[in-house]
């Protein structure tokens, strides 16, 4: 009985970070929010206009990220195999089961999208689905599953949405704001919304790509199996260079939900990518497997 | 699941099996058999996920011993097999539905004792009516039971005859609360 397999070691690092992501985003709103007021904009209007959007954020954006990629949900008997695949997993992951969509594109990648276990939506690319063998398409199918269990996918929602909110407004503000009496109330909305939509980007993309270190661990937990990820993985990332670049460029806006980002290049793509480096993920994949097959004492 | 469990991603965790309640069959059986006129054809199983790990193959050898074992007082034949998806089954043959569930629970003990709780994904009883499969399938994260009745045609089944069954069984095991839960399980190899 000593010996314990049942989790690779603890992780407690995604909680903290996520939990820290929504306390400074709640920061920098509640001070957006006061610079707003200052500058004399209604706070009844302000908040009608900004919540009705946050819900339509949280309960439209599965189908807005759908429609984004072309995708639409499959029935058990259009895509029986994908199904049974996922049923499985979700016996051994203890989730109910997500809607499953495709998407009909040649770039093969796979997202997790949805406010909550129940709501969940996994898609998959038929050009995932070609190009990967069943246990590696299981690994990738188990990662975002494990999105779906962190719920990790409600906090990059919500991240998002703030972004895109304060770039709205800093936009709005730029063509409208200091319009005829030149007051600098406009400027400063400005120059606050565009400062409050470079924190959150960065606060998004840090944890967006700590996520995506957790997943792999999850998927690894649920399949047991890390190896057929990082085989994933690194056939997903060679198929990446070779795909059309139209493919690429319209699935380009969903980048933070994805399995691999479309978009690879350049230096400074560290820092500004959703993603971390493949290698990095390989090589943690490659520890857990390590963890698996050393020799209990 | 709270706003909190939100935030913090709760419900991370794979949860342990409970193994215990197999032995709820037992009785149910006898439910199945004199109330509900079901046979049972003899055979069940217990489907997982293999790991390529040394000790894991050390583990599924020395438990194939003990079934081998006990097999010569119970007389129960045991087999294995890979299904279309990758997982490892382990079928168990016995006239004596009791023998069945004994066994079945030494397997599942034997998996959780060298720490591959979590790799066992349920466990299978099989039984028949007019000639047609019906199983009775154990969640082991779940603690839960719940019928799985295979309809003609491809990858369908008889969601109507399963919802019959929970209502019959009911009493006597208990079943997964959850129909979004009750997954099908194709290709069963028993």
């Amino acid at each position: 009985m000593a010996r314990t397999r049942t989790s690779f070691g603890r992780d407690t690092g995604l909680q903290a970070r996520m939990l820290l992501t929504m306390f400074l985003l709640g920061l920098l709103y509640v001070g957006f929010v006061g610079v707003l007021l200052a500058a004399g904009a209604g706070f009844g209007i302000m908040l009608v206009v900004i919540g009705g959007l946050l819900a339509a954020q949280l309960f439209l954006s599965d189908k807005i990220a759908l429609r984004a990629m072309g995708a639409r949900e499959v029935s058990p008997e259009e895509a029986p195999g994908l199904h049974a695949m996922i049923e499985r997993l979700c016996i051994q992951a203890d989730l109910p089961k997500p809607k499953i969509a495709v998407a009909d594109t040649d770039v093969p990648n796979a997202f997790a999208m949805g406010r909550s276990k129940k709501s969940a939506v996994v898609c998959a690319t038929t050009g995932i689905m070609r190009t990967l063998e069943p246990h590696e398409l299981e690994g990738v199918m188990a990662h975002e599953l494990s999105h779906v269990k962190n719920r990790d996918v409600l906090i990059m929602t919500l991240a998002s949405f703030f972004a895109s909110m304060a770039s709205m407004i800093s936009q709005f503000a730029l063509f409208f704001g200091s319009g005829d009496d030149d007051s600098p109330a406009g400027l400063v909305i400005f120059l606050v919304s565009f400062l409050v939509y470079i924190i959150s980007f960065f606060l998004m993309l840090a944890l967006s790509r700590y996520r995506e270190f957790t997943a792999d661990r999850g998927a690894s937990l649920i399949t047991g199996r890390p190896s057929a990820l990082s085989s994933a993985l690194m056939k997903i990332s060679g198929q990446m260079q070779r795909v059309p670049t139209q493919d690429l460029r319209t699935a380009g806006q969903m980048n933070a939900f994805f399995i691999v980002p479309t978009s690879v290049k350049g230096t400074i793509q560290t820092l500004f990518s959703t993603h971390p480096p493949m290698e990095k993920r390989i090589e943690r994949l490659n520890e857990l497997e390590a963890q698996l097959q050393a020799p209990t004492v | 699941m709270g706003f909190l469990d939100a935030l913090l991603g709760g419900g991370r965790k794979l949860k342990a099996p409970a193994a215990d309640r197999l032995f709820a069959m037992t009785t149910a059986q006898i439910t199945l058999e004199v109330g509900v006129g079901l046979k049972h054809r003899g055979v069940a199983g217990i489907v997982f996920q293999a790991i390529a790990t040394a000790d894991f193959k050390e583990i599924l050898t020395e438990t194939n011993e003990l079934i081998r074992g006990s097999a010569e007082d119970t007389g129960t034949k045991v087999e294995e097999a890979t299904d279309e998806f990758g997982y490892r089954w382990v079928i168990l043959r016995d006239a004596d539905f009791e023998d069945l569930v004994v066994s079945l629970n030494t397997v599942s003990t034997q998996l959780q004792g060298g720490g591959y709780g979590d790799r066992l994904l349920c466990a299978v009883f099989s039984f028949e009516e007019e000639g047609r499969p019906i199983h009775v399938i154990y969640n082991f994260k779940r603690g839960s039971f719940y019928p799985f009745v295979p309809a003609p045609g491809e990858k369908q089944r008889n969601t109507e005859r399963e919802l019959q069954l929970k209502a019959q069984i009911g009493p006597e095991l208990p079943i997964e609360p959850e129909v979004e839960r009750w997954f099908p399980l194709w290709e069963i190899p028993l």
